[in-house]
């Protein structure tokens, strides 16, 4: 069954583009990636589904029901958490918690103190007097507190440190177990490998590719920077999967794709003084994968 | 319901300041009403040294000021000022509050219906203007007869008084509109301050110029004391003009913040 089922969806913001016929499903179960570069649509897409903006034409339905029309009544059942989260300052976190849970017909309590003692949380202190990271706690909480069937998030991670982004993943990983659906949006590839399994990628208002996170995977580049003691040949490592070569002074930059073993020995067997390997902006996966055809 | 008592719960401490306000206001004002009587005669010989002009702007009339009932509704007119930038405040501020504050996104991502948000937004506005209005007539009422020796007539004090919420409740719809259809306002006490003075020097220009037709343009004028007290009844032009901006404003509401998109921050 699909929980999410977008239909050719369109929106203009009077001239300037949002999004243009963007369809995909997301099944009940999965957790699905949304990932794309600012300004490429992602927020547009997820607000629609919310019913915060309209369409310009196509639909999206939700649990079967149309978003727009259904608004109020899919809503019950879904979680949502912005990339920027905002309360009202003069509240205490457990007024606000309180209150998002007044809306739904059910005690959420007992979930309340569950998460934020989950995700580190005092309860007690004012919205205004928190921190960027612990806000984003608040958002976490005030998402899940209703035991939604589908979780929206919107670029979720920004603002959480290392540790607190763990324990978050642990907790998507187990809502998922639970049979919880998850659209997940970013702009942070690696984010998006490490949990979902299949992905959308959008790039200027439109989807480009619907894929499984397995073969993203096979197909994934490295960025990788070499910075050699010796001076070496220019074509040392051009062996298959290497592209983009640049060479500037002792400094070697390339992406790559394949085994990563057969680029690892190359680098081994000659003298380096440093070595990173990153993932590659998304504009580079942009650049080199989607552009393959 | 969970709305309605948030939001009432948020204009609180605003209530309470406004209410404080214009009770004072009231008293202050009803208290040189002794002074002003026992000396009529010199007031008068004062009043009348003012240019016409000026004293009309006012809305000074020098036969019934040394009477209570218009000494009271001189100063009244003061007070409907401050409970009109009260109201126009409240109205300005039912969406886009939420929209400066961004917290939109929190509210209408619940289940609950667009109407029924606005709905309880309005209601609480309207439930703080009126407990404001109710503390304001009783210290009113209370003020006036102790400061009185003779007796006034208190079914028209009540009529004056309580076209306050008349008043209040055409800027705080008309507020509604202008927030429903520009969202996003930086400051609001600049906006509702600007709009209600627009409209209260337009009263005052009218009552210069006795111009009957400026009298249609400004909510201020539109329950006229010298016409109550005449008449001990509303001009029913103006009460059927103002139920019909009332209506108007907050249908116009709905129907534009029912459609409207709420953006990203």
């Amino acid at each position: 069954m699909n929980v999410i089922e977008v239909d050719k969806l369109t929106k203009y913001y009077g001239k300037s583009r949002g999004i243009i016929d963007v369809s995909f499903d997301v099944e009940e179960g999965e957790i699905f990636g949304f990932i794309g570069p600012n300004g490429a649509g992602k927020s547009t897409t997820i607000r629609t589904l919310l019913s915060l903006i309209y369409p310009t034409s196509g639909s999206a339905k939700i649990f079967g029901k149309d978003c727009i029309k259904y608004g109020p009544e899919i809503k019950k059942d879904i979680g949502y958490l912005p990339s920027e989260v905002f309360y009202y300052d003069n509240m205490k976190v457990i007024d606000l918690l309180k209150y998002s849970a007044s809306f739904y017909k059910k005690d959420c309590s007992k979930r309340i103190k569950e998460l934020s003692e989950m995700m580190d949380l005092d309860l007690n202190k004012r919205i205004d007097d928190l921190s960027y990271g612990n806000r984003k706690k608040v958002g976490i909480v005030q998402g899940l507190l209703h035991e939604p069937k589908l979780l929206i998030l919107d670029e979720p991670t920004s603002g959480l440190d290392p540790l607190m982004q763990q324990r978050f993943f642990n907790l998507l990983k187990e809502e998922n177990k639970k049979g919880v659906t998850i659209l997940f949006s970013s702009h942070i590839l690696s984010e998006v490998q490490r949990l979902c399994n299949r992905v959308a990628i959008i790039k200027e208002g439109r989807i480009i590719s619907l894929e499984k996170i397995s073969s993203l995977r096979e197909n994934s580049y490295k960025r990788i920077n070499v910075e050699t003691a010796v001076d070496v040949r220019s074509d040392y490592f051009k062996i298959d999967g290497v592209s983009n070569i640049e060479i500037k002074d002792n400094t070697v930059s390339f992406l790559f794709k394949g085994d990563i073993n057969l680029i690892m020995k190359k680098i081994a067997e000659i003298s380096i003084s440093d070595v990173t390997i990153e993932e590659p902006s998304l504009e580079e996966i942009f650049m080199h994968y989607y552009m393959r055809g | 319901m969970n709305v309605f008592l948030h939001e009432l719960k948020s204009y609180r401490k605003s209530t309470i300041v406004w209410s404080i306000s214009m009770a004072a206001l009231i008293i202050f004002f009803l208290s040189m009403y002794p002074s002003f009587s026992s000396s009529a005669s010199l007031v008068k010989k004062i009043l009348e040294g003012y240019p016409e002009p000026i004293r009309k702007a006012f809305g000074i009339s020098i036969d019934d000021i040394t009477k209570f009932l218009g000494f009271y509704s001189y100063v009244f007119s003061f007070v409907v000022l401050g409970g009109a930038i009260q109201a126009m405040n409240y109205g300005i501020s039912t969406i886009s509050k939420e929209i400066k504050l961004k917290t939109a996104d929190f509210l209408m991502t619940k289940p609950i219906p667009r109407n029924e948000i606005l709905t309880s937004k309005l209601l609480a506005s309207l439930t703080s203007v009126i407990i404001t209005d109710i503390i304001y007539l009783v210290t009113a009422y209370i003020t006036a007869e102790s400061v009185t020796k003779e007796s006034f007539n208190i079914k028209l004090f009540f009529m004056i008084s309580v076209t306050l919420l008349f008043v209040e409740v055409i800027f705080m719809s008309i507020g509604v509109l202008i927030s429903a259809v520009v969202g996003k306002i930086k400051s609001t006490i600049s906006l509702s301050l600007g709009v209600v003075f627009t409209f209260y020097i337009i009263g005052m220009l009218q009552a210069t110029l006795n111009d009957k037709a400026m009298k249609y343009i400004t909510p201020f004028k539109y329950f006229d004391t010298e016409y109550i007290i005449k008449n001990s009844s509303y001009d029913i032009t103006f009460v059927i003009i103002s139920i019909l901006i009332v209506l108007i404003s907050i249908f116009l509401s709905y129907a534009v913040f029912l459609k409207r998109d709420i953006h990203a921050v």
